[in-house]
């Protein structure tokens, strides 16, 4: 093999930098221990991207192994070989344009396929995760990223959309940690600061249209003024949805008119279902309202309440079913189903705000009301099923649940008034226990003064 | 022959209860400023038996498991016909019984009551006294809420540190390292197998003892020759009766507390979860439970509660003792001042103990101040009145009942 000069300057500097080197066996090509951190001093891609490296230039990308060691490959233990290819050793070596296993980075359009060169191989993956998705690179092409880069690259790489999100943008480039280390950029708590990164950015968002309406870049601050986000970042909900969850993740895109209430119903799959059996479905998708986001809202979805119900002010039912101004044929019937719903609803949680009251004051005078107090549960959670019920947009199904409840908060009044009943009863008993008690009382003490006086004996 | 003649002479023949009618119409009681203490007895006798009955009505639905126990009680409360009222009467019968069996303590102390002979008639009544504060405390833990768990989780652990026997005391307490179902099957056997028996021996023995050497007088009453000079009275039915209407008062009072304030059950014990704020044991434990949790983790070479217990432990001894030590004036006159720190420390530990929170230092006052206005006036047979003794008994009081006033007022207005 015939070495090219700079072949034999390279490895000339490196005899005298570390000749001991040599006298040891490489150890490339096997997979390190995973906390193998330090590279060896011949490791050919030191010495242009170690600054201070024996052939570093101001110019020379750098990479310094102290960012690398938490990065999830570098764990597992790959090396800079193993994603940019090229030869690690000096025997093998070749500068890199002439290198054809080298991995170019250098254009944006090519970042896919570098990392799907391992991620989108199921033989190579397998040695490190036997259940590894290897489908992250096509879900990506179809995302609108994906289809994004793909556009506007158009096979020129110098075309490329140097804005649009490719793996290094969510995952980071080197240091990239595993999506289970809760500093990862893509780590539940951080997905929505992840895309809000580019998302938020006024400027980057400018003029990008998504079915022909601007994108625009408030979604992240609508999101965490939601329901979901609060839960998230406030509470550290980690099952919270947050961008992914409704979007999808390398596959990102949003959610089709028609599909909305089926990305809601991943989480809520009850409220999903009965939504997709009603007639209501249809005709939002007819008139194309997003389904759930109609009524609760997009990325500000707020805590939902039972005012949202009904014909009141607040009633979001009322936005269509408004008799002088029906909205998308919203029917007066419609009307009147919401206004029955919101009162029956009204009435249970009116039962069982008065059966609390007698229980609380059953358990105030010291009676034994645990059993009804629990059995309270079961008629809030009747309420909590009406809620979900709600969402059949039928009064019959809900007024099932809420008969239940009716049927609790009966009976647990009916055992809280027994109970006060008893504590007034014990009372009486009381009141009339101490009075032949007081009677015999004063008997004796009359007896004992009609007794003869004890007889002094000493 | 009338038919109850025939059942009189029946009896008769067979039970010979003509001795007994013979030894009740000999017995006599003394008749001086302190006969009423002598109802303390007759009452602790009452309230005990309101124990045995109640006791024996609850073990009918009592089941003495750790999964069962407080299921069963809760049972007991609600859903047994007049449950409820037999489980507040027995725990506010014990709490009364203990109250009156401290002050019947305090009163035979004050009479002298354990001069000769009747030294064993005091031995006894103290061990009487251990074992209801025995009973107490076993009985604590078998309804098996939080609050007993961790209050017993607490208690046995003082024995734990008791040096060289502390940890195999404790294994035999606990019936294990944990309190556990083990732990309750042992408090229940103790509760309704052995403190009774051994009760009814020990009560056997110092109701005879009573018998045998008489009602005890005061000094004051006993002539040099130690011949009673009191006038007395036939016990019946003279002192019967009059101990009835004692009883009567206490069942009225019994059926009240229990009717107005049903003996709470709390929370079920869980045994992993933290210890629930403001655990506290009985009252009648809270001056130990107060002190101990006072000291300082270290006294010199020793653990602050080990000296703790070895202290309330040599109490016990000098108590038992009493009638042993007292040998003369000086020491009568240092046992005196001994049973006023205690009667004192007593006082001032419970209250702290009932009120431990910092924001309840008035209450605290208002307790102390109650129990010395009630305690106080047990001294006034002991004094003579126009004496110097009586006025400071009365400015005491009076000092007493002004804190109390005062302190309550500053509570209300607070």
């Amino acid at each position: 093999m015939i070495s090219t000069p700079q072949q034999i300057i390279v490895r000339c500097l490196l005899l005298a930098i570390s000749w001991s080197a040599w006298a040891s066996p490489p150890s490339w090509g096997q997979i390190p221990a995973a906390n193998a951190t330090v590279l060896p001093d011949d490791y050919s891609c030191s010495l242009c991207h170690r600054k201070g490296g024996a052939l570093w230039t101001e110019l020379t990308p750098v990479a310094e192994e102290k960012d690398l060691v938490d990065d999830v490959h570098w764990q597992k233990g790959l090396r800079c070989h193993d994603c940019h290819g090229g030869g690690a050793t000096l025997d093998t070596f070749k500068n890199h344009r002439d290198d054809p296993d080298f991995r170019s980075l250098r254009a944006r359009a090519n970042v896919p396929a570098f990392c799907g060169h391992c991620h989108s191989n199921i033989d190579y993956m397998r040695r490190y995760n036997p259940s590894a998705r290897t489908d992250q690179e096509s879900e990506y092409w179809t995302s609108g990223h994906g289809r994004r880069l793909k556009a506007s690259s158009g096979g020129d790489n110098s075309q490329v959309d140097q804005a649009v999100a490719t793996c290094i943008d969510c995952h980071g480039g080197h240091g990239i940690l595993a999506t289970s280390n809760a500093k990862s950029r893509v780590y539940p708590m951080h997905v929505a600061q992840t895309c809000g990164h580019c998302h938020s950015d006024p400027k980057r968002m400018a003029g990008r249209m998504y079915n022909e309406r601007p994108l625009g870049h408030d979604q992240f601050d609508q999101w965490r003024e939601g329901v979901h986000g609060r839960a998230l970042i406030e509470k550290g909900d980690l099952s919270a949805a947050t961008c992914n969850d409704c979007h999808g993740n390398h596959g990102a895109m949003p959610p089709g008119v028609d599909s909305v209430a089926n990305a809601c119903g991943t989480c809520h799959g009850k409220v999903s279902k009965l939504f997709a059996e009603t007639r209501m479905k249809h005709k939002f998708e007819q008139v194309g309202l997003p389904g759930c986001a109609t009524c609760h809202g997009t990325h500000r979805t707020v805590q939902p309440t039972d005012e949202m119900l009904g014909m009141g002010e607040s009633a979001v039912c009322a936005r269509c079913h408004n008799r002088q101004n029906p909205q998308y044929g919203a029917t007066v019937a419609g009307a009147e189903a919401a206004r029955t719903m919101r009162e029956r609803l009204e009435q249970l949680k009116n039962e069982i705000a008065a059966a609390e009251k007698k229980v609380a004051a059953a358990e105030r005078l010291g009676m034994e009301v645990r059993g009804p107090r629990f059995d309270l549960r079961q008629a809030i959670d009747a309420v909590t099923n009406a809620r979900t019920l709600v969402h059949s947009f039928k009064p019959g199904p809900m007024d099932k649940s809420l008969n239940e409840g009716f049927q609790v908060t009966s009976e647990v009044i009916r055992l809280a008034d027994a109970a006060l009943a008893e504590h007034a009863y014990r009372r009486v008993w009381l009141a009339a226990s101490l009075v032949p008690i007081l009677v015999v009382v004063c008997v004796l003490l009359l007896y004992i003064r009609a007794l003869p006086a004890a007889p002094t004996d000493e | 022959m009338s038919r109850s003649s025939r059942i009189r002479i029946f009896l008769q023949e067979r039970l010979g209860l003509d001795v007994l009618r013979g030894l009740a119409g000999k017995k006599k009681v003394p008749v001086h400023s302190c006969t009423h203490f002598y109802y303390l007895g007759g009452m602790a006798l009452f309230l005990f038996l309101v124990q045995i009955v109640t006791g024996i009505l609850l073990c009918l639905y009592y089941k003495p498991s750790p999964d069962q126990a407080f299921e069963s009680v809760r049972a007991i409360m609600s859903e047994v016909d007049f449950g409820w009222l037999i489980r507040s009467a027995h725990s506010w019968s014990a709490n009364l019984l203990i109250g009156v069996l401290l002050l019947h303590l305090l009163t035979t102390y004050m009479m002298r009551a354990y001069r000769r002979p009747r030294e064993m008639t005091w031995v006894t009544g103290i061990l009487l006294l251990g074992l209801f504060l025995a009973f107490g405390f076993s009985g604590y833990l078998l309804p098996w809420n939080q609050l007993a768990f961790f209050a017993t989780r607490v208690g046995t652990a003082m024995v734990g540190v008791m040096p060289v026997i502390g940890d195999d005391l404790l294994l035999l307490a606990r019936g294990g390292e944990n309190v556990t179902g083990d732990t309750l099957a042992r408090f229940y056997a103790l509760h309704v197998v052995v403190f009774p028996m051994l009760t009814f021996a020990l009560l056997g023995l110092h109701l005879f003892l009573v018998q045998r050497h008489g009602m005890s007088v005061p000094d004051r009453n006993e002539g040099t020759s130690g011949v009673t000079q009191s006038p007395s009275m036939p016990f019946v039915p003279h002192f019967l009766l009059r101990d009835m209407v004692g009883w009567y008062l206490a069942l009225g009072l019994l059926a009240a507390l229990a009717a107005l304030f049903p003996w709470e059950l709390g929370e079920k014990a869980e045994p992993f979860a933290s210890a629930p704020e403001g655990i506290k044991p009985e009252w009648y434990f809270l001056f130990m439970f107060q002190t101990l949790k006072l000291l300082p983790a270290r006294i010199g070479l020793f653990e602050g509660e080990a000296l703790g217990v070895l202290f309330f432990g040599l109490g016990g001894l000098v108590l038992l003792l009493v009638p042993f030590l007292d040998r003369g004036r000086i020491s009568r006159a240092a046992l005196n001042l001994l049973a006023t720190l205690a009667v004192t420390f007593f006082i001032v530990m419970t209250a702290w103990g009932w009120f431990s929170a910092k924001e309840e230092a008035t209450l605290r006052v208002i307790l102390g101040a109650v129990l010395v206005v009630l305690v106080l006036p047990l001294l006034l047979p002991f004094t003579k009145p126009k004496t110097g003794p009586r006025q400071a008994l009365y400015w005491s009081w009076s000092l007493a009942m002004f804190v109390l006033l005062v302190s309550t007022w500053w509570e209300l207005l607070g």
